[in-house]
Formats: C-alpha cells, sequence, structure tokens
C-alpha cells in the first residue's frame, strides 16, 4: 500500500514537473502588429510615467533602419541607448523628428517631451509612454499595411517587395543631421555560404538587400566582425540568441522561422 | 572718437565669438568629409583607409568637448565611422 502510494505520488510530481517545464519554456509568438515592438523603461517609471511602446513597424516604412540606428544613434540592443527627455528636448533621438516643428508628408511631427505640460500634453505623452495604457494609435496596423505583399512571419509583410512596388519610400537623409552621401559604387556581390548541416540548402548572402537599408557601419564590425569571408563560423544556435543575423532577423526584420528565405540555393548534387 | 572707441572694445569680442562658431563649424565638416564616404571604404587603398582612421582618432578629442547629448551622439557616429575604416583596413592587411 504504501509502495503504491510513493508510486502515485512520483508520478503525480513527474507529470506536474513536465508540465510546468514545458509552459515555463514557451514563448508566445507576436501577433503581426506586435512583432518588432521595444518597450523602453530606462527613466520612464522613475519619472511616474509608463515605459515607451515603440513599435518598428510605422518607422520602418517610412525611414531607412540606417537612419535610426546610424545618424540618430539609436543603439541595436533595447535600452542600451539610454535616452532620456532631456535629449529629446534638446532635439536628439527621439526628439530629432519628433520636435513640434518637422513636416514630414505633410504632417507635423508631434513633439515628444517638454518640460511645461497643460492638462492637453498628457495625451501626447501617453503617445509614446503607452504601456499598459488603451491608447488609440494614429496609424492601425491592418489599415495601413492591407495592400502591402504579404509574407508568412513577423509583420506578415515583405517590406523589400513593398518598397520594390512603391508601397514605401523609406527616407535615408535628414537635412541637418545625415551626411550627403554619394552612392556612386557598386556594392559587393552576393555570395554562398555554406551551411554546417548536411543537406540543407545554402544560404545566399545579398549585400546589396542589406545595404540599401543598413549602409555599411550599422552591421560592420559590431555585428560581424570577421574580416576574412568563412573565416567565422555562424551557428544558427549564436543566431537565435540574437547574435550575428539574429540581432534582426528576430526582432525586427523577418524572423528565422522563415529558413527558405535565406537557405535559399538548393544542394549540389 | 566714440565709434573709434566702441570698434577697439567690441572687436575681440567679435572675434572670440566668430572663433567659436569658426571651430565648431570645422569639426562638422571634418566630420562630413571622413564619414561620407563608409560605403566606398571598400575602394580604398590602405594608405587612404589609414589616414581616415588617423583623421577619426584627430577628430576626437573636439568631439568630446562638446555638451551633451551631442557630445554622446557624435562620438557614436565618430565611432561607427572610424570602427567600419578600420575593419575594412585590416581585412586588406590580411589579404
Amino acid at each position: 500500500m504504501v509502495k503504491e502510494t510513493c508510486l502515485v505520488g512520483v508520478l503525480v510530481l513527474a507529470i506536474v514537473g513536465m508540465t510546468l517545464a514545458e509552459t515555463g519554456v514557451k514563448k508566445k509568438r507576436p501577433l503581426p502588429f506586435e512583432y518588432g515592438r521595444v518597450i523602453l523603461n530606462n527613466y520612464s517609471e522613475e519619472a511616474h510615467l509608463s515605459p515607451v511602446v515603440f513599435d518598428h513597424w510605422l518607422h520602418r516604412s517610412k525611414f531607412t533602419c540606417r537612419l535610426c540606428h546610424v545618424d540618430i544613434t539609436f543603439a541595436m540592443k533595447t535600452g542600451s541607448t539610454g535616452v532620456k527627455a532631456s535629449d529629446n528636448m534638446k532635439g536628439y533621438y527621439c526628439g530629432t523628428c519628433h520636435n513640434g516643428k518637422m513636416v514630414f508628408q505633410g504632417t507635423k511631427i508631434f513633439e515628444s517631451c517638454s518640460k511645461k505640460l497643460q492638462a492637453d500634453d498628457i495625451k501626447r505623452c501617453d503617445r509614446c509612454h503607452s504601456l499598459g495604457k488603451n491608447v488609440k494609435r494614429e496609424y492601425d496596423f491592418a489599415k495601413f499595411t492591407e495592400r502591402f505583399p504579404k509574407e508568412r512571419f513577423g509583420n506578415g509583410i515583405d517590406w523589400e517587395k513593398s518598397e520594390a512596388e512603391g508601397y514605401i519610400k523609406p527616407v535615408d537623409f535628414l537635412e541637418g543631421v545625415s551626411i550627403l552621401r554619394k552612392k556612386s559604387l557598386p556594392v559587393q556581390k552576393d555570395f554562398a555560404l555554406t551551411p554546417k548541416v548536411e543537406g540543407m540548402p545554402e544560404i545566399i548572402f545579398s549585400h546589396k538587400k542589406h545595404t540599401v537599408w543598413n549602409g555599411c557601419e550599422l552591421c560592420h564590425p559590431e555585428i560581424f566582425r570577421g574580416v576574412k569571408k568563412g573565416a567565422t563560423k555562424y551557428s544558427m544556435v549564436e543566431i537565435m540568441e540574437g547574435k550575428y543575423c539574429g540581432v534582426c532577423h528576430s526582432t525586427v526584420a523577418f524572423p528565422l522561422l522563415d529558413c527558405q528565405r535565406c537557405h535559399t540555393k538548393p544542394v549540389q548534387q | 572718437m566714440c565709434w573709434f572707441l566702441t570698434a577697439i572694445l567690441v572687436a575681440p569680442i567679435e572675434s572670440f565669438y566668430c572663433g567659436i562658431a569658426h571651430s565648431q563649424e570645422d569639426w562638422s565638416k571634418e566630420f562630413d568629409e571622413i564619414c561620407s564616404k563608409t560605403e566606398d571604404a571598400m575602394t580604398f587603398s590602405v594608405e587612404e583607409l589609414k589616414s581616415r582612421v588617423d583623421r577619426c582618432d584627430a577628430l576626437k578629442p573636439r568631439i568630446e568637448k562638446l555638451d551633451e547629448p551631442q557630445r554622446k551622439v557624435t562620438l557614436k557616429r565618430l565611432q561607427m565611422c572610424r570602427d567600419l575604416y578600420a575593419y575594412v583596413l585590416e581585412m586588406k592587411e590580411k589579404k
């Protein structure tokens, strides 16, 4: 009898343990409008404000990655820029554009932060400091992207095709901020990378596709340090942990689930 | 006489402020000149790349004197630009 009770006890513990272990590692896949969302809480709660909710999809549809991450210097890791309200007020970071003066596509861009607040300004604060609040967004994701070419994962949008077909025209230059660059020279040709797993299609990497939105210094040498092609061995584990390709392709750009978008070249028999 | 005295008093102040404006313009101009060519880095010779890395290093102390957050932002931009040139330089030297 004691033996049976012990056995049942062990069995129950094992089942409960396995159930908890499984739910503990499961990660919720973000919905298309949530994909690329960044929560910034360096100083917000200290200042009795909700953390900032930043949706990449809207900004990426209007500006290149390079403009924000090189010219305005937003870091690639969430929260590591340490943006302060005073920086925004002085016209840096979010305040570069969100200054209440800049007109973009016929619309004045709202001011991000200001010292003197009136009652109506609280609604303006809520436009960014919106975590946990039911804030009505000016742009609705489904409506904004309804005609864009679709993809399977991430935001469910083929951003590259969206630009090619003229649905978006990301701006790459900001007067008074960006350096005028003459794009006169051709970029490096596409090249193939051989995967470690036998039978897996080869990866075709396109410099052209990447430099058009990122420039060079966004990836080199901060993300990709290897100076000799093929010398650094990138593993999928590292990429899934957010290194190398995973810096963007697990956060904002199409996710790693979309294997065939990188592993495109059939295995040569 | 009065005009003459005013001119003598004002001239040094004016030149002082013009000097500040001028030096600010200088760093900005130099920064633009160095970092506007990052996309051409692969086509530069080893000497050209070395020269750009040196110019970035020479510019850094001037940018460090700027007020925040301009200092932080510009230093980061300069660092990215310098690191790219240094990266391409290393690549070319290893070939």
